[in-house]
C-alpha cells in the first residue's frame, strides 16, 4: 500500500536523524530520573545543626532532632555556613546550639538557641516541631527551676524530687485521629511513577510537534509535489503522511512506557488500557503535527515554535505541576489545565493507577483524546489540501 | 578590528531576518516564563488560613485558656478559622464533611469533652481530643499541635505544683497561687527567630531567569554556529582568501553572538519585569552577571561547534550541550533539593552559577556576586581556549 510506503519512508527519516537519539531516546530518561530524585521522594526538610557543646542534655537534644522524622539533620560546626546555606535554599532551616547549654540549665539560667529561617510558611512546621521536642525535653529542669526559684530545695535536689513525682502522675492525654479518606488513593506512588507519566505526554507531543518540521520540509523540498505527480491521490498522501506523524508518536510512547518499567519499575496499570490510552495520544499530537506542518511554511521556524509550544501546552497540561497540586491549591488552574489533551490522559493514566482502573474506567477519557485527535486530523487536512503542493 | 565589525554587522543583519531567533531569543523565554507564572505562582501565593471546629463541652475554667486564650488568639490574628460546635459529634461530622455546614472545609476538630477541668483538678486521668481531616495534614497537624502544646502546659503546671507539695504539703492551700506563678514561668531554653534574608529568587524571577539564561545559550549559538554554515556555504574559504587575519574572522562571530545574547538578555529581563513583575534586583550586578554569563555562553557553545564538522552536526550537538546544561543547571526546577551528586553536579555549569549570582545579589549587594563572576569569567577562559585551539586547525583554506 502506497500509504504504508509514504510512512515508512517519514519513519526511517525519523530514524535516521542522530539527534533523535538524544532527544527522543535519552532525554525523557535523564528527566524522569531527575524529575524522581528531585520531587519523587517527598519533600525531607533540612535542618542544619551547629551543637559544639558536650553534656546529657546537649546530646538528648542532639538525638532528638536527629531522630525525628519531620526533617534531616545536617550537622555543621560554624554559624555562617549553616545562615549561608539557609539564605541560597540548601536548608530549610538553621539551629545553632550554644556551647554553654547544658552548665546554663543546670545553673538554673535562661539558655537562648537561635532559629535561622526563611521568611514563611515552610520554616514554621520545622519551627513547631522543635518547640515540641524542646518543651517535651525542658519539662522536668523547667519545674527543677521552677521549684529551686522558690527556694525550696536546690536545683538538682528539685529535679530527681520532680522526675518522682510525675512519673506517678497520669497527665493530660491528647487522643487523635483522622477523619476521611485520604485523596492520594489507596496505592502509594511509586518514586518515579508520577514523574513517568507527566513526561510521557509532555515528550509525545512535543516529539510530535518538533517533528512537525519534517512534514513541512515535505513540502518545501518538492517532495509532496512530486509524489503527487505520481499516480497517488491526494487522500492517499496524507493517509501517508498522517501515519508518518502517528507512527513517531507512538515509537516515543511505547519507548518511554517500556523503558520507564525496566530501567525504573514504574507500573502503568492494566496494560490494554495503558497501550490504548497511548494510542490515542498519539493521535492527538500527531494530528497536530499535521496541523503545524499545514499551518507553517519555513520548517527553520516550524522547529522552535514546536519546541515553545510543546512545553507550553505541557506545562499548562498539567506534565510539570502535578494535576492534584493544582486541585488542591489554585482550581482555576486546574480547570485551565483541562483545556489541553494531556490533562485528560494523565487524569486517565491516574485512574489506571491509583483505582487499579480497566478499559471501561478510562473509555470516556479515550473518547475525549478522539475528539481532540478529529479537530486536529480535520483542520489539518481541510488546510493541507490547499498547501500540500506549495 | 575593522573588519572584524564589518563581519558581525553582516551577520547580524542576516540574523534579524530569520525569524527563528526571535522565537528563541523573545518569544519562547517571555511566553514560557508566562506560562509557568500562571501555573506554578498560584500554590505558592496560597493563604494558609485553617479552619477548626472546637466543641468546648466542658466550659471550664481548664478549657478557656485554650479556647478563647490560645485559638481565639489564633483567630484574631486571621491565621485560623473557628467555627464552634455543640457537641463532639458536630464537630466530628464537620471534618467528615457531612454536616450542616458541610460547605465549610474544616480541617480539623478539637474537642474538651465534659469534665474536663474537674479530672485536671483533681488529678484524674483527662482527655482533649483532636479528629485530623485526612486531606489536610499541614493544617490538622497544627491543631493538633495547639492542643498537644497546651496539654504540655497543663502537665508542667501540674508537675510543679506537686513537686512543691510534696515536698511541704502545708503549701497546698497555696496551690492556686503556686499554680499560676508555675504557669508564668518561662521555660528554660527559649528559641529566638533570627531572620535570614533570602538570597533565592522570587518564583517569578526564578522562572524568568532560569529561562532566560536556559535560552540564551541557543541564542548565542546563532552567532557561534555561522562560521560552520560559511564553511558550508562556500563563503568561508573566500573569507579566508581576502586580506583579513583569520582572528578577526574569529572575532567577527564573537561579536555577533555577544551582540545577540546581550540584546535578547535586555529585552527578556526588560519584558519580564514590566509584564510578569520579575524583579532582578541591582541593575549594576545584574548587568554584570548578563555579561560574564554571555560570555561563559559564547566560550561553551562554540567549543561545542568547534568539535563538529558540518553545521548540521553543530546545531544538533549544541542543542544537545545547551539542554542538559540547562537541566543540570537547575534552570527549570531547584536542582539544589535533589541532594547529592545532581546538586553538586550543577556547579559544573555556568547556567548554576548565574542563577546564584542573582540570588546571592537579591539577599545582598554587588559585591556578594564576585564569586559568581568569577566562576563565570573562568568558564568564558577555559572553553574560549579550547574553542581557538580546535578552531585554529579547522580555518585552514
Amino acid at each position: 500500500m502506497k500509504a504504508l510506503a509514504i510512512a515508512a519512508s517519514n519513519l526511517r527519516r525519523f530514524a535516521r536523524d542522530r539527534a533523535n537519539v538524544f532527544f527522543v531516546l535519552i532525554l525523557p530518561m535523564l528527566l524522569i530520573l531527575v524529575l524522581g530524585s528531585v520531587f519523587g521522594r517527598g519533600f525531607e526538610p533540612r535542618v542544619g545543626l551547629v551543637a559544639p557543646g558536650t553534656g546529657d542534655l546537649t546530646n538528648a537534644l542532639v538525638d532528638g532532632l536527629e531522630a525525628h522524622d519531620e526533617f534531616a539533620v545536617r550537622r555543621h560546626t560554624d554559624r555562617d555556613t549553616v545562615v549561608r546555606a539557609v539564605e541560597r535554599g540548601e536548608l530549610e532551616a538553621g539551629l545553632i546550639l550554644p556551647p554553654n547549654y547544658d552548665d546554663a540549665i543546670r545553673a538554673g539560667d535562661a539558655v537562648e538557641i537561635d532559629f535561622i529561617a526563611r521568611p514563611g510558611q515552610d520554616s514554621l512546621s520545622i519551627r513547631r516541631a522543635i518547640d515540641a521536642l524542646l518543651a517535651e525535653q525542658m519539662a522536668l529542669p523547667r519545674i527543677a527551676a521552677f521549684v529551686a526559684r522558690e527556694g525550696d530545695m536546690p536545683y538538682d535536689q528539685a529535679l530527681a524530687r520532680a522526675s518522682a513525682v510525675t512519673g506517678e502522675s497520669v497527665g493530660v492525654h491528647v487522643a487523635s485521629t483522622v477523619a476521611g479518606e485520604p485523596f492520594i488513593g489507596r496505592r502509594s506512588w511509586g518514586q518515579f511513577d508520577l514523574g513517568a507519566q507527566q513526561q510521557l505526554m509532555l515528550f509525545m507531543f512535543l516529539t510530535s510537534l518538533a517533528g512537525s518540521a519534517a512534514l513541512v520540509q515535505t513540502r518545501r523540498l518538492g517532495i509532496a509535489r512530486r509524489m503527487f505527480a505520481t499516480p497517488t491521490t491526494v487522500r492517499t498522501i496524507l493517509l501517508g503522511e498522517g501515519l508518518g506523524r502517528y507512527g513517531v508518536a507512538l515509537v516515543q510512547g511505547i519507548y518511554i512506557m517500556l523503558g520507564t518499567m525496566l530501567i525504573f519499575g514504574v507500573r502503568w496499570g492494566d496494560p490494554l488500557s495503558a497501550v490504548l490510552i497511548v494510542a490515542a495520544f498519539g493521535l492527538v499530537g500527531s494530528g497536530a503535527a499535521m496541523l503545524m506542518g499545514a499551518l507553517f511554511s519555513n520548517d527553520q521556524q516550524a522547529a522552535p515554535v514546536g519546541v515553545f509550544l510543546g512545553l507550553g501546552t505541557a506545562a499548562l497540561g498539567g506534565c510539570m505541576l502535578p494535576l492534584y497540586v493544582m486541585e488542591l491549591f489554585a482550581p482555576a488552574v486546574w480547570t485551565a489545565a483541562h483545556v489541553m489533551p494531556h490533562a485528560w490522559a494523565l487524569e486517565a493514566f491516574e485512574v489506571l493507577a491509583l483505582r487499579d482502573g480497566g478499559v471501561g474506567d478510562v473509555l470516556p477519557f479515550l473518547g475525549i483524546l478522539l475528539g481532540y485527535a478529529a479537530a486536529f486530523y480535520v483542520l489539518a487536512i481541510w488546510r493541507l489540501r490547499a498547501v500540500l503542493t506549495r | 578590528m575593522r573588519s572584524a565589525l564589518v563581519i558581525a554587522a553582516k551577520d547580524l543583519r542576516q540574523r534579524a531576518r530569520d525569524r527563528s531567533v526571535y522565537v528563541f531569543a523573545i518569544v519562547a523565554p517571555l511566553g514560557l516564563a508566562a506560562i509557568f507564572g500562571f501555573v506554578f505562582n498560584p500554590i505558592s501565593d496560597a493563604d494558609f488560613t485553617a479552619t477548626f471546629a472546637v466543641a468546648n463541652v466542658d466550659q471550664g475554667p481548664l478549657a478557656a485558656p485554650l479556647v478563647d486564650g490560645v485559638l481565639g488568639g489564633l483567630a484574631q490574628d486571621g491565621n485560623v478559622n473557628l467555627v464552634h460546635a455543640a457537641s463532639a459529634e458536630e464537630a466530628t461530622r464537620l471534618v467528615e464533611g457531612d454536616g450542616e455546614r458541610a460547605d465549610q472545609d474544616v480541617d480539623a476538630a478539637i474537642i474538651i469533652p465534659a469534665e474536663f477541668s474537674a479530672r485536671v483538678q483533681t488529678g484524674q486521668p483527662a482527655e482533649l481530643r483532636v479528629v485530623q481531616n485526612a486531606n489536610a495534614s499541614l493544617a490538622s497537624s497544627l491543631a493538633l499541635a495547639i492542643v498537644q502544646e497546651y496539654a504540655r502546659q497543663l502537665d508542667y503546671v501540674q508537675g510543679a505544683v506537686a513537686t512543691v507539695v510534696s515536698s511541704d504539703p502545708a503549701r497546698l492551700a497555696d496551690a492556686a497561687a503556686i499554680a499560676q506563678r508555675a504557669g508564668t514561668t518561662p521555660s528554660p531554653v527559649s528559641v529566638r527567630d533570627v531572620s535570614a534574608t533570602i538570597k533565592q529568587l522570587g518564583n517569578t524571577t526564578f522562572y524568568a531567569a532560569g529561562l532566560a539564561t536556559f535560552f540564551l545559550f541557543f541564542t548565542v549559538q546563532f552567532g557561534v554556529n555561522s562560521l560552520l554554515e560559511e564553511r558550508h556555504a562556500g563563503t568561508l574559504s573566500r573569507l579566508l582568501a581576502a586580506p583579513v587575519p583569520k582572528r578577526s574572522i574569529i572575532l567577527g562571530k564573537a561579536i555577533t553572538a555577544f551582540g545577540l545574547g546581550l540584546v535578547s538578555m535586555l529585552i527578556l529581563i526588560v519584558g519580564t519585569s514590566f509584564i510578569l513583575g520579575a524583579d532582578w534586583g541591582n541593575p549594576g550586578g545584574v548587568a554584570l552577571l548578563v555579561v560574564a554569563a554571555t560570555a561563559s555562553a559564547i566560550g561553551v557553545m562554540t567549543m561545542v561547534s568547534a568539535v563538529a564538522r558540518t553545521s548540521e552536526q553543530g546545531a544538533v550537538f549544541s542543542a544537545i550541550a545547551a539542554v542538559l546544561l540547562g537541566i543540570l543547571g537547575g534552570t527549570f526546577f531547584p536542582i539544589n533539593q535533589a541532594g547529592g551528586v545532581l546538586a553538586g553536579l550543577r556547579y559544573a555549569t555556568p547556567h548554576a552559577w548565574f542563577l546564584q549570582g542573582l540570588g546571592d545579589l537579591a539577599g545582598g549587594s554587588i559585591g556578594d556576586i564576585v564569586p559568581a563572576i568569577a566562576a563565570l569569567l573562568a568558564f568564558t577562559a577555559v572553553t574560549s581556549g579550547i574553542a581557538l585551539v580546535l578552531l585554529g586547525r579547522r580555518l585552514n583554506p
